[in-house]
């Protein structure tokens, strides 16, 4: 009359273990679901009943209590579904208590006892170890990155009580070759001209900065970020595996190969709330678009259209590479290192060469001001696009094809891994000049730029570690020269409101 | 003070900022009816004929100007006046501009602060547009600064770019020649408020002029108008750098009616900044590159200090002279710079980098352009 069955539920994007117990007895036709269930949760008592009923087996009249254990935590969406419906049976002994030994389940069930995808499979999988899990069929590839061999799967209610019965063997899992059915990341070589841009593209992907651009519409921002993935190398096992766990939380639709190997490219639109861009929400905390893009890049079109409260609000990810989201019952630390690429129009007019704007001075200001300071600072690469000459789109010849500008993005990558084992982004301020020696000549040419109050102090440091980043891109090189760090300092454009006129 | 105690010039300053009051209504009152009695007619204690009984026909209007008979009464407006030392000159008094009285659209009253004496000097209005370039506004710096130290007077709208550039120039010269401003606004709304201490100088060293009374705000309308007093007041009128549909045109299309000549600052073709002004040249207007040829057209003599100063800035090494040379004709970015000079990046950062830092070339949000007096 009793049965317990193993299942788990997303939080963040951990999978939670979660003991499903059902207790089957006499008494006043009942069904009832206690231990915190959510909406989607309670309403399962009337997906699972009629489950049951049209997959030909028996629900009797009688009291069924379900206890979600453990029974103080929250638990949200449809995964519970077929748990629930397994665990009715067994208590029933319509399925014998003992073949649920070592199996744990996931899934959502139809009216008409098909079982069906939940997101989540990859983290709740991931919590069920050791047990075996029995997961929709169209959750088999992320549940197996997970933990590789021994994933049942069904389609059916139906087909789980006939393998729980050893009435029929478990069906056979979907096999054959992967295809990756992604589509193919847009080719640099499409780019005609911005040569500034692309050097920072590549920059950008060869030692982590973060990049801005900053030009009129049109001017091609947005086609030069979408380039962006392309440039960066495959994602190391350990990060695509936590990027599928994200992706899978969230609900994201998985590659056929169910990891996430390709950095993702997250483009949330300017009206995006704080919670959909760093994760939040009150049962299962989501990951946000942060998130969602970690381990590739998170693109920000429009960048001053964004609420200003959203964008400060990315300020501790970007530095940490971690969100730590708390809330008054839980909290949660989702991961979320990647490139953050920004673009944004001078001005409210969409600026263009100086002598076009629309705007008058106390306009472009209250622009400028909506980027914060601190937020402006943590890019690394702020650049300037102009629409391109008349000549480049023409000529017929495009820029350098993406394969190419990768090929030089991985061996600096690897240049820098050798050396210092991290990207240059990423150098702290102290370790500089043992990480990042520069020349005495660079030395002295940064020594003006921040005498002549050209560069800010953090502005120095960013500036130091792209000019490294440069360096390494353009050979073997052991320190840094004065060219790498004029480059550097030409690539990081100031945003005012008009030249700064310093008459002899 | 008692109403009967009002001079003339309190009903016309009152009436001249009623709402709805354009410049042809204000004249044809004051043309028909002495300022007092033109005010008992707006409030209708008085019939009239012509043009304004027409207009009081108008249920729109008649309650507009009670309104603003109600919002501001003549004592108020005279008070305000003499409150903020703001003279009100009527035509046929002595002290109004004799330029202005026999212009072809005289303004029915005008509200002045400083030294009306200034008119009897040499007079040269400068123009351009609000949103110029570096290069535009170095332009108007070295042409008002060569003005002033010849001594003629800039005439000029206080506006931002060109126009607050101008002012500033002749300011700074502290020279025999002054700023004359005619804003659009009352001589109390500082517009735009960042030249809230060029407006204070003008009035203090220059004279500072306008058709409306205290308290009215820059409405659209007041501007063109505030153009034609720019030309009728100048000798000669330089636009330095204008749109192809800009406020500067209207000021030379205004002098051109009062056969004042134009003068215009030759800018790129490929400048949007001076399209307007290349177009007044196609169109017969003389060139303008310095102060030299505007003294000249007044047949007045440079004096030195209307020519160059001596530049500090170190001269560029060759190879950058050839970068500098390229930002001369317009604004580029680093990708422009490399393109047009024929260098790569690296090279034309270390360039523009050494440029910058001698103070011949300025940048901001990617794009460099050059700064300061050009080299020769």
């Amino acid at each position: 009359m009793l049965a317990a069955v193993r299942s788990a539920t997303v939080f963040g994007v951990e999978g939670r273990p979660v003991t499903v117990e059902v207790h089957v007895s006499t008494g006043l036709p009942a069904f009832q679901i206690v231990g915190l269930p959510d909406e989607a949760c309670r309403e399962s008592r009337d997906r699972v009943r009629a489950a049951v009923l049209s997959s030909g087996l028996q629900w009797p009249s009688c009291r069924v209590t379900v206890n979600l254990a453990p029974s103080s935590q929250r638990k949200g969406g449809s995964g519970l579904d077929l748990p629930i419906a397994v665990g009715f049976l067994a208590a029933h002994g319509q399925i014998p208590v003992e073949a649920l030994e070592g199996l744990g389940f996931v899934g959502e069930l139809g009216l008409d006892g098909s079982m069906r995808h939940v997101s989540g499979i990859a983290p709740m999988v991931a919590a069920m170890q050791p047990c075996r899990p029995v997961v929709p069929v169209a959750g088999f590839r992320e549940a197996q990155c997970v933990v590789g061999e021994g994933v049942r799967v069904a389609s059916t209610l139906r087909e789980v009580v006939d393998a729980l019965t050893a009435e029929a063997p478990w069906p056979r899992p979907p096999d054959g070759e992967l295809v990756d059915d992604e589509p193919p990341v847009a080719d640099l070589a499409d780019v005609r001209g911005q040569g500034a841009a692309r050097l920072a593209l590549e920059i950008a992907a060869a030692g982590q900065h973060h990049l801005l651009l900053v030009g009129a519409p049109g001017s091609g921002k947005t086609m030069l970020a979408k380039r962006m993935p392309g440039l960066l190398p495959p994602l190391d096992p350990a990060t695509s595996l936590e990027t599928t766990m994200v992706h899978s939380a969230a609900g994201v639709r998985l590659p056929a190969g169910g990891l996430v190997r390709r950095p993702p490219f997250r483009a949330p639109h300017h009206s995006s709330s704080m919670v959909s861009l760093v994760g939040g929400g009150s049962t299962a905390l989501r990951p946000g678009e942060i998130s969602l893009s970690h381990g590739g890049v998170l693109f920000l079109d429009e960048l001053g259209e964004f609420a200003p409260v959203v964008l400060d609000g990315m300020r501790q990810p970007l530095e940490e590479g971690v969100i730590r989201l708390a809330r008054a019952r839980a909290s949660a630390t989702l991961p979320a290192r990647f490139l953050l690429v920004a673009a944004t129009n001078p001005c409210p007019c969409g600026g263009g060469p100086p002598g076009t704007c629309e705007c008058d001075d106390g306009a472009r200001l209250r622009y400028l001001r909506r980027l914060s300071g601190p937020l402006l600072d943590r890019f690394d690469l702020r650049v300037g696009v102009a629409r391109p000459g008349v000549d480049d789109l023409l000529a017929s010849g495009g820029g350098e094809p993406t394969a190419l500008v990768a090929a030089r993005v991985a061996a600096a990558r690897a240049r820098s891994m050798d050396r210092i084992g991290m990207p240059p982004a990423h150098i702290p301020p102290a370790l500089l000049d043992t990480l990042a020696p520069i020349s005495a000549e660079a030395r002295s040419h940064l020594r003006d730029e921040l005498e002549r109050d050209q560069l800010t102090g953090r502005g120095y440091h960013r500036v130091r570690r792209v000019a490294r980043t440069i360096a390494d891109l353009e050979g073997d090189n052991e320190v840094v020269e004065l060219h790498h760090v004029v480059l550097a300092i030409q690539l990081r454009v100031r945003l005012g409101v008009t030249t700064r006129e310093r008459a002899a | 003070m008692s109403a009967d105690d009002l001079p003339p010039e309190a009903y016309a300053a009152s009436l001249a900022g009623f709402e709805g009051m354009t410049l042809s209504r204000l004249a044809a009152l004051l043309r028909h009816h002495p300022p007092a009695e033109a005010w008992r007619v707006v409030n209708r204690e008085m019939p009239t004929t012509g043009l304004i009984a027409r207009v009081l026909s108008e249920h729109s209007v008649r309650t507009a100007w009670r309104r603003s008979a109600l919002a501001r009464p003549p004592e108020r407006v005279w008070a305000e006046c003499q409150a903020k030392g703001v003279d009100v000159l009527l035509p046929g008094s002595a002290t109004f501009p004799a330029l202005l009285a026999q212009d072809i659209l005289p303004p029915p009253v005008l509200f002045a602060r400083g030294d009306l004496g200034l008119l009897s000097g040499r007079r040269v209005g400068m123009v351009g547009t609000r949103n110029a370039t570096a290069a535009g506004k170095e332009t108007a710096r070295r042409i008002a600064g060569g003005l002033a130290a010849a001594g003629v007077h800039v005439v000029s709208g206080l506006a931002r770019g060109i126009d607050g550039v101008a002012h500033r120039a002749v300011l700074q010269a502290e020279a025999e020649g002054r700023p004359i401003g005619v804003v659009a606004c009352g001589l109390d709304v500082v517009y735009p408020r960042e030249h809230r201490d060029v407006w204070a100088a003008v009035a203090n060293c220059g004279l500072l002029l306008s058709e409306s009374p205290p308290g009215i705000g820059p409405e659209p309308f007041r501007f063109p108008l505030r153009n034609r007093i720019i030309a009728a007041l100048s000798e000669l009128v330089v636009v330095v750098e204008s749109r192809e549909k800009g406020g500067s045109l209207i000021t030379a299309s205004e002098a051109l009616d009062r056969s004042v000549p134009v003068m215009a600052v030759p800018g790129p073709p490929t400048n949007r900044a001076s399209a307007g002004a290349n177009n007044l040249l196609r169109d017969g207007a003389a060139p303008a590159m310095s102060a030299v040829e505007v003294l000249d057209a007044l047949s007045l003599a440079p004096t030195r200090s209307a020519t160059e100063a001596w530049d500090l800035r170190p001269r560029p090494r060759r190879d950058d002279i050839a970068v500098y040379d390229v930002l001369r004709g317009e604004p580029r970015t680093i990708d422009g710079v490399a393109l047009a000079a024929g260098l790569t990046l690296v090279d034309a950062a270390m360039s523009l980098a050494r440029l910058e830092h001698a103070g011949w070339v300025g940048g901001v949000d990617g794009w460099f352009e050059c700064v300061g007096s050009p080299l020769r």
